[in-house]
C-alpha cells in the first residue's frame, strides 16, 4: 500500500467509514452527477489523490435567511464520508462557524477571493435582501449586497444552496418588504456573468452540495465548461432536479390505486397510504429527495409522514401554502398568499353564477311567453327598416 | 316550437364529432374533478388513464371538425337545404349584418320579435368559435401539468408566465399557479355548455333530434 493510500484509509477509519461505505458514496455522487458506474473508480481516485494533498479555496457567505442550510450541513459532520470530500474545502469563512470575528473575519473573506481570483468557490446561503438600498441586511457594517458586487465577479462559481439563495425562497414570500430575491437573479440585474449553481429545498441537502464539489472541483467539470451543460434552464443540476417526487415516491402505487390519506390519525395514515389529499405537493415538485433522502439517508418527509411541502420549488411558500391543501390561494399580483380567494370556491362561484343569470332568463322566458315556443321571425332587419328600406 | 331542422345543417359526420365532443368533456370533466380532489379512494389511476385518453380524443375532434369545416358543405339559413361552405357560418354573413345588438336586445327581453340571421346568429358564432381557443388552452395548461411534456421549453415559459401573474413577477417556474388555470379552463368550458344546453333547448328539443339522432323536425321529411 502506497503512503498515500495508507493515509487515506487511515483518514476513513478515522471517521469509522469502510472502504465499502465509500465506494459505495462514490457511486451514489456519480448517479448524482449522471455518470455512469464505470467512472466510480475516477471519482473515489480524484477524492483520494485530493483528500488530504489539497485544498481548495472557499468562503461560505450568508444572506437573508434562519441559517438552516449550516444545520443541515452540520448533519454532514457526523463522522461520514461526505466529510472526506467536504474536507478539501478550505473554507475560510464561515459566519456560523468561524473562530475569526470582526475585521479579522472580514479580511479572511476578501483575501481568499482576492488571493484566488477566478478560483475560489462561493458557497452562497440565504436569500439576497435588496430592500430599503440594501439595508434590509447589514453585515459587517455594511449592506450585505456588497459582498456580492465585490465578490461575485471574482469567484469561479457560486453554489447557491437552499430555496433562498436560489430564488429568495420563504423570506421573499408576500408581502416581501425586505425584497429578497435569488443569487442568480440579482447577478442577472447587476450583469455579472459568473455561473451559479441553484441547489433548492429548504433547507438543502448537504448531499448535494458534496456531488456538485466532485463535479465542479475533482473532475474539473466547471474549468471545462461541462457542468453548464449539465444544468436545466434554472440552473439546476438536472439529474437532482429532473424528476419529480412523485415519480420516485415509495407511496405511488397507493396513489394509483387511490389509497388516500384523508386526515391525520386514521387507520389510512397508519397504512401508509398516499398523502395526495392531504396537500402533498410531490407531484409538481423535482428533486430526488426519495432517493437521496435526508439525514445520512435515513428517511425523507413523505416516508416519514409529512406530505411535501414543495420546498424544492420556486417561490414555494406563496405558490404552495396552505401546505396541506390541494391548491394554495389566489391574490393575482400581490403574491400572498394570506387573504385571496380559493381558486376551487372562485371557478364554482363563476359556474354557479351561469347557471343562475340562465335560471332568471328562463323565467324571463317563460313570462314572455318564449318557453317552448320561439317568437316570430321578424321580417326585416332594425337596420334596414330604420333605413326605411323595403324588405 | 322553432323553426325546422334539416340533416343539411348537421350532416351525420357532425352528429358524430358532436357526441365525440359530449363524451369527452363529461369524461374529462369527472375525471379532472378526481384528480383534483379524489374525494372517495379507489380510481386514482384509472381517472389519470380516463384524463389521458379522452385529452387525445378531443384533440383529434377539435382537429376534425375544423378539417370538415373548410370541406364539407352545410346549408346556411336554419331549417334550410341550401348549401354553402361549413365554415362560413362561423364567419360574419350577410345573413347577420347588424344584428348582433337586435339579438343582444332579443336575449335581453328587449326585443319581441325574434332576429332574422343566418343559421347561427352573431352570439353564436361568437360563442362557437370561442370554443376553439377554450380548448386550446385546456389542451395546452393540461400539457404544461403533465410529466412527459411539463419540461418542453414551450410548455414551460407558459408555466413560468402564469407564475409570475399570480406572484407579481416574482414565481418562477412552479406548477401550481398553471394547475390553477386549467382547473378553471373547466369552469369556462363548464359556463359555456350551460348556455349552450339552455338555448339550445329553450323552445323545445328538435336541436337534440338532429343534433344527437340526425332525426329531422319541421321537414317534409319528418
Ligand atoms: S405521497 Fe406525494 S409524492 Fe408520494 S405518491 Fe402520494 S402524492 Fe405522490
Ligand atoms: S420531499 Fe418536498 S418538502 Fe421534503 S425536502 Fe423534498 S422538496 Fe422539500
Amino acid at each position: 500500500m502506497a503512503y498515500e493510500d495508507r493515509a487515506f484509509a487511515e483518514q476513513l477509519a478515522a471517521r469509522g467509514v469502510t472502504r465499502r461505505d465509500f465506494v459505495k458514496f462514490c457511486g451514489s455522487v456519480a448517479a448524482m452527477l449522471g455518470l455512469s458506474e464505470s467512472m466510480v473508480p475516477t471519482i473515489a481516485s480524484a477524492v483520494e489523490s485530493a483528500a488530504g494533498s489539497k485544498l481548495y479555496p472557499a468562503v461560505w457567505v450568508n444572506g437573508g435567511a434562519c441559517t438552516g442550510c449550516t444545520e443541515s450541513m452540520a448533519q454532514a459532520t457526523y463522522p461520514d464520508v461526505a466529510t472526506v470530500v467536504l474536507d478539501i474545502l478550505s473554507m475560510n469563512y464561515m459566519e456560523t462557524v468561524m473562530m475569526a470575528m470582526g475585521a479579522d473575519a472580514e479580511k479572511a473573506l476578501y483575501d481568499t477571493v482576492n488571493n484566488n481570483e477566478g478560483k475560489a468557490i462561493m458557497i452562497y446561503e440565504g436569500s439576497v435582501m435588496k430592500g430599503w438600498d440594501g439595508n434590509a441586511l447589514r453585515v459587517a457594517g455594511e449592506p450585505s449586497l456588497k459582498i456580492l458586487d465585490d465578490l461575485a465577479p471574482k469567484v469561479a462559481a457560486i453554489i447557491a444552496v437552499g430555496s433562498c439563495a436560489v430564488d429568495g425562497g420563504w423570506v421573499k414570500a408576500g408581502p416581501n418588504t425586505a425584497d429578497a430575491t435569488g443569487v442568480s437573479m440579482y447577478l442577472a440585474e447587476k450583469g455579472i456573468k459568473t455561473p451559479v449553481i441553484n441547489l433548492p429545498t429548504c433547507p438543502v441537502n448537504p448531499e448535494w452540495i458534496v456531488a456538485m464539489v466532485v463535479d465542479v472541483l475533482l473532475l474539473g467539470e466547471l474549468e471545462s465548461g461541462a457542468i453548464l451543460g449539465k444544468l436545466d434552464a434554472q440552473g439546476r443540476p438536472k439529474l437532482i432536479f429532473g424528476q419529480t417526487i412523485h415519480d420516485n415516491c415509495p407511496r405511488r402505487g397507493h396513489f394509483e390505486n387511490g389509497e388516500f390519506v384523508y386526515q391525520f390519525g386514521s387507520p389510512e395514515e397508519a397504512k401508509g397510504y398516499c398523502l395526495y389529499a392531504m396537500g402533498c405537493k410531490g407531484p409538481q415538485t423535482q428533486t430526488n429527495c426519495p432517493i437521496v433522502r435526508w439525514n445520512n439517508q435515513t428517511s425523507w418527509c413523505v416516508e416519514s409522514g409529512s406530505p411535501c411541502i414543495g420546498c424544492g420549488n420556486f417561490n414555494w411558500v406563496d405558490n404552495g401554502a396552505p401546505f396541506l391543501g390541494r391548491m394554495r390561494k389566489v391574490a393575482i399580483g400581490s403574491g400572498s398568499h394570506n387573504g385571496g380567494f380559493a381558486p376551487g370556491v372562485a371557478g364554482a362561484a363563476v359556474g354557479g353564477v351561469v347557471a343562475a343569470a340562465l335560471g332568471v332568463h328562463a323565467i324571463g322566458m317563460a313570462a314572455t311567453g318564449r318557453l317552448g315556443n320561439m317568437p316570430d321571425t321578424e321580417d326585416v332587419k332594425e337596420h334596414d327598416r330604420k333605413k326605411g328600406g323595403d324588405k | 316550437m322553432s323553426h325546422a331542422y334539416t340533416r343539411e345543417m348537421h350532416p351525420l359526420a357532425f352528429v358524430v364529432s358532436h357526441w365525440t365532443n359530449l363524451c369527452a368533456m363529461v369524461f374529462l370533466t369527472l375525471s379532472g374533478l378526481y384528480i383534483h380532489y379524489p374525494i372517495f379512494p379507489g380510481f386514482m389511476g384509472a381517472a389519470r388513464g380516463t384524463h389521458n385518453f379522452w385529452m387525445f380524443v378531443l384533440l383529434i375532434n377539435l382537429v376534425v371538425r375544423l378539417v370538415m369545416g373548410f370541406t364539407l358543405k352545410t346549408s346556411k339559413l336554419a331549417g334550410g337545404r341550401e348549401k354553402e361552405l361549413d365554415i362560413k357560418n362561423f364567419l360574419p354573413q350577410a345573413e347577420n349584418r347588424h344584428q348582433l345588438w337586435p339579438t343582444i336586445k332579443y336575449y335581453l327581453f328587449l326585443k319581441k320579435e325574434h332576429p332574422l340571421g343566418g343559421k347561427y346568429n352573431s352570439l353564436q358564432k361568437f360563442a362557437y368559435v370561442l370554443t376553439v381557443p377554450l380548448i386550446l388552452l385546456a389542451a395546452y395548461t393540461g400539457f404544461a401539468l403533465w410529466g412527459p411534456t411539463s419540461q418542453w421549453s414551450f410548455f414551460l415559459a407558459g408555466t413560468t408566465m402564469v407564475a409570475n401573474w399570480f406572484n407579481g413577477g416574482v414565481g418562477g417556474a412552479a406548477l401550481m399557479p398553471m394547475r390553477i388555470v386549467h382547473y378553471w379552463t373547466m369552469w369556462a368550458i363548464l359556463s359555456f355548455t350551460f348556455i349552450h344546453v339552455y338555448l339550445a333547448n329553450i323552445y323545445g328539443f328538435d336541436a337534440d333530434r338532429i343534433m344527437f339522432a340526425w332525426k329531422e323536425t319541421g321537414t317534409d321529411h319528418a
